[in-house]
Formats: structure tokens, C-alpha cells, sequence
């Protein structure tokens, strides 16, 4: 849908552009003027519809990201890490009854959170 | 060509054209105009209409499990969210911040005794955040509200200021009622949000140095408790709201306490808390200051304020940046990360700023759903 109606607003435009070209030249005389409108007419069709793009608002609407429980080994000395989906109940600081399969250490939520997507970065 | 320069057969199609430009501009301009406006205003109402209905339906589809039928839900839901609190007159401002404590106070009773009602089978924590479920879900029934109201008395009246007004403001009104309808999913679920950071942070704090869940001690006032620990020989209290369920608590009342039980020995105050950032600021940015780092609507504040000046205690504060969106909406990563950069600098402020021997609070301020104690 955004291609093609980006090439029809292209090829209005450009019809648009021709007739008023056209309109200028010195043998119209007569039709000049009619010639002049139309081509301002239709190259104002074209160019809102090459523009008219979806609103902004519904661009940002993508569907937000899941949301993950970061789970960490309480061992100092193991360092095992394991992210997953949240599930209900979860909560940071939670320990949890799974064990750490590497050492068999405590398990405890460190962190629940959803990765956003990065704003743009300012130009200043 | 030209214009005028030599007349022919078509030229007054031209004028014609001209003239009923300039006078259909001229004479319903602003009707145009308006007409725009009111275009506008029904898009986003439309938007504000979506979010409110599929957040009542989320609070109905979260009270469910808790043991009353659909029916009454949505009934009692309903009557619910005309539910007003009216601000005290602040012409006689003595006294009113403890009258807007108290009125709060009230607000906070009646909340709890319809969500005991709603939810019969739910337990304290999960009571918590269904009240802040319950509230979201009231607040954009009211922007719905409010909108339509000056969309239609615009459109009756043919005010242009009133259509005006509403339309430049309706960006703003959106932006706020995507953050909070964003929230919703969060408060039903039990996730933490952007706002949990402050409580979060001086809890894991409070971890480093020993603290654990048993160690708190709850309620010194409603809902908030603290954890006593000794940072290089200073005693630090570590105030935050119980959780994890979702409440605020009310920290500046609790940090008058503690400073009313132990008074000079108390020499330094330091609230942690989320704050807005500004457009372009990177999220999840640290930023330190002095006052009190809390915002309500005033009474907790103040509280701190007079506490700290009386005792001439030193106040300070660490704040972390966010938007609104991440403020009310699942915890973001970016945020998560500054927390490390916290605890640095709080361990410095406690050695720089306080002496061996004296009595540190640390407030972390927001709310505390999806923190464990
Ligand atoms: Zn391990």
C-alpha cells in the first residue's frame, strides 16, 4: 500500500508539473491559463498523497516488548545468569526455590524489566 | 504568460475563482479552522475512548480472580470511578497541609474498604495493587471524561476558545493516557514500574550491608517500615514502603518519626527517588541535589523540610531519570542499570558528608510494586 501510493502521488505530481510546463509555453495562449490551474491543481493531489504517510501515532503503536526476570546465582563465586520470561508472582528480590544448576547455589531475582527501544539520539 | 495582460475568453473563470477564494477564506475561515479543530479533538477522543474502556476492562478481568462475579465487578467499577476527593480551601492556608493529609487519609480508607469488598479473596500485597489498577483505570475514565465534555460544550457553544484550548493541549493528554494505560498491564500483573527504582535501590543497599527480609521493621507509619543497618560505623535507617505489592506508603512521615525518636543524633537525610527527565536527557541518567526528593502533594515534604530544619539536619538527594511512559510502565533496563551508580553514591555521601557514630536516613521514595522486603 505505501509503494504504490507513493508512485501514483509521484506520477499525479508529475502530471501536474507537465501541464503547468505546458501551460507556459507561448503557443497555448488561450489554455494557458487552464493549463497553469490544472497542472497546480493536480500537483497539489499528488504531492499529499506522495506525503501522506500514516499518522505519527500510529506508527509508535508497535506491541511493546515482553517483559523478563533476571535471575542471578547468590554464589560470589559463580556467576551463572538466567533470563526468562516473567511469569506472575515474580518479583525483584525474590528468592527462588530453583537451584543454580551450575553449583547448586541459591537463585534470586535480580532484575525484572522490558528492553525499549532507544530514542533517537539529540542532534545537540 | 500574464496575468491581465491581454484578456481573453477564459480569464474570468480566473477571477471568478479568485474572488470566491478570497471570500469563502475571508467570511468561514475560522469555521474551517474550527472544523479542523473539532476533527482533531474527535481522533484523539476516539484514542482516549479505546484506552479507557480496555483499562476498566483490565481491572475487571484482574478483580475476577478474586472471588466476587463479572456483573458486580463492573457494576461496583463503575459507581466507583465517579469517586471524587475535593481539595481543602487553601484561602486560610493555615493548617492545610494537614488537612490535605487527612482528606488523603480518608481517600486512601475508602480505597482499601471497596477493594476488600471487590476482591474478598485477595491477599494484602495483591489488595495493594489492585488499588493502583483500580486507580489507573479511573484516571483515564476521567481524561475520557473531562475531554469530551469541553469537545462537546466547544461544539455547542461554538467557542473557539474552548475547542482551541483542548486541541492544543490534546498531544500532551494523549502522551499522559498512553503512559498510564501502559501502566495498567503492569499494576495488574505485579511488575515493577520505572517509579519503583528509589525503593529498589536502597533496599539492595540495604542487602549489601546485611539487611534481609526479616530485619525489616514494619509499619513506623502506614505501610512503610525500615531496615537498620551500620554502614562504617554510622547507623544507617533505610526507610521504603512494604511491598511487594504496590503502594507508596507515606516515607516523609516516617522519616519525621525517626527523627523525632533520635533527634540530634540524626545528622543527615538522603532520599533517593525517580524524576522526570527532560526530552533529549539520556534515560536512567543520576543526578544528586539538596531538599527532599518526593513527590506528593505536599504534606510529606513538607514534613521533611521542617523536620531537617529544626534539627538542622543535612538533606539531600540522588534522582534518577526517566520519562512518563517509564515512570508508570514496566521497569526499563536502562533504568535497572543506574543502580550500581546509586549505591557509589550513596556509600560516598554517607563517608563524606557524615561523621563515625552518627545516625544516617536513607529514604527510597515511589512505589513499591514487584520489590520484595
Ligand atoms: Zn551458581
Amino acid at each position: 500500500m505505501g509503494a504504490l501510493s507513493k508512485i501514483i502521488g509521484l506520477a499525479i505530481a508529475a502530471a501536474g508539473a507537465f501541464l503547468l510546463w505546458w501551460g507556459l509555453t507561448p503557443e497555448m495562449e488561450g489554455l494557458s491559463l487552464i493549463l497553469f490551474f490544472l497542472g497546480i491543481i493536480l500537483m497539489s493531489i499528488g504531492s499529499s498523497i506522495l506525503f501522506s504517510g500514516k499518522s505519527r501515532s500510529e506508527k509508535e503503536e508497535e506491541p511493546e516488548p515482553p517483559t523478563v526476570t533476571e535471575l542471578q546465582c547468590q554464589n560470589p563465586n559463580c556467576d551463572f545468569k538466567e533470563i526468562r520470561d516473567f511469569e506472575k508472582g515474580d518479583y525483584i528480590l525474590k528468592e527462588m526455590e530453583q537451584r543454580c544448576p551450575k553449583c547448586e547455589g541459591t537463585m534470586m531475582i535480580e532484575g525484572i524489566y522490558i528492553v525499549r527501544k532507544e530514542e533517537e539520539k539529540p542532534e545537540f | 504568460m500574464q496575468f491581465g495582460a491581454e484578456p481573453n475568453e477564459f480569464s474570468w473563470i480566473i477571477n471568478l475563482a479568485f474572488f470566491a477564494f478570497i471570500m469563502i477564506f475571508s467570511l468561514y475561515g475560522q469555521k474551517i479552522q474550527m472544523w479542523q479543530w473539532l476533527k482533531q479533538i474527535e481522533m484523539g477522543l476516539i484514542e482516549l475512548k479505546k484506552m479507557a474502556v480496555e483499562s476498566r476492562q483490565t481491572a475487571i478481568d484482574t478483580f475476577k480472580a478474586y472471588g466476587r462475579d463479572v456483573e458486580f465487578i463492573a457494576k461496583e467499577i463503575d459507581r466507583w470511578s465517579d469517586f471524587f476527593t475535593i481539595m481543602p480551601v487553601d484561602l486560610d492556608p493555615s493548617g492545610v497541609l494537614e488537612r490535605i493529609d487527612h482528606l488523603f487519609e480518608q481517600r486512601s480508607d475508602r480505597f482499601k474498604e471497596f477493594v476488600a469488598e471487590l476482591a474478598p479473596e485477595a491477599t494484602d500485597s495483591e489488595k495493594l495493587s489492585l488499588e493502583n489498577t483500580l486507580e489507573v483505570a479511573q484516571v483515564l475514565g476521567l481524561i475520557f471524561r473531562i475531554v469530551r465534555h469541553f469537545y462537546i460544550l466547544g461544539k455547542k457553544t461554538g467557542s473557539t476558545i474552548i475547542v482551541m484550548q483542548v486541541q492544543m493541549q490534546m498531544p500532551e493528554l494523549l502522551r499522559l493516557a498512553k503512559a498510564y494505560h501502559g501502566a495498567i498491564d503492569a499494576f495488574a500483573q505485579g511488575k515493577p514500574i520505572g517509579d519503583t527504582i528509589g525503593p529498589l535501590i536502597v533496599t539492595k543497599f540495604a542487602r549489601e550491608y546485611g539487611a534481609t527480609p526479616d530485619s525489616y521493621v514494619q509499619e513506623v507509619t502506614r505501610e512503610v517500615g525500615y531496615y537498620k543497618i551500620d554502614v562504617d560505623r554510622r547507623t544507617v535507617y533505610v526507610v521504603r514502603a512494604t511491598g511487594p505489592g504496590g503502594t507508596v506508603g507515606k516515607p516523609g512521615f516516617a522519616i519525621k518519626k525517626l527523627v523525632d525518636e533520635h533527634k540530634e543524633k540524626v545528622t543527615r537525610i538522603i532520599t533517593i527517588d525517580a524524576a522526570l527527565k527532560l526530552e533529549g536527557e539520556r534515560m536512567g541518567r543520576v543526578a544528586e541535589g539538596t531538599g527532599a526528593a518526593i513527590g506528593d502533594i505536599g504534606p510529606e515534604k513538607h514534613a521533611i523540610e521542617q523536620t531537617a530544619t529544626e534539627q538542622g539536619i543535612g538533606i539531600e538527594a540522588i534522582v534518577i531519570k526517566e520519562n512518563e511512559e517509564v515512570a508508570v510502565g514496566v521497569m526499563d533496563k536502562r533504568v535497572l542499570d543506574a543502580v550500581p551508580e546509586v549505591i557509589e553514591r550513596i556509600k560516598s555521601a554517607i563517608q563524606n558528608r557524615t561523621k563515625e557514630g552518627d545516625y544516617v536516613i536513607l529514604a527510597g521514595i515511589g512505589n513499591t510494586i514487584g520489590v520484595g522486603l
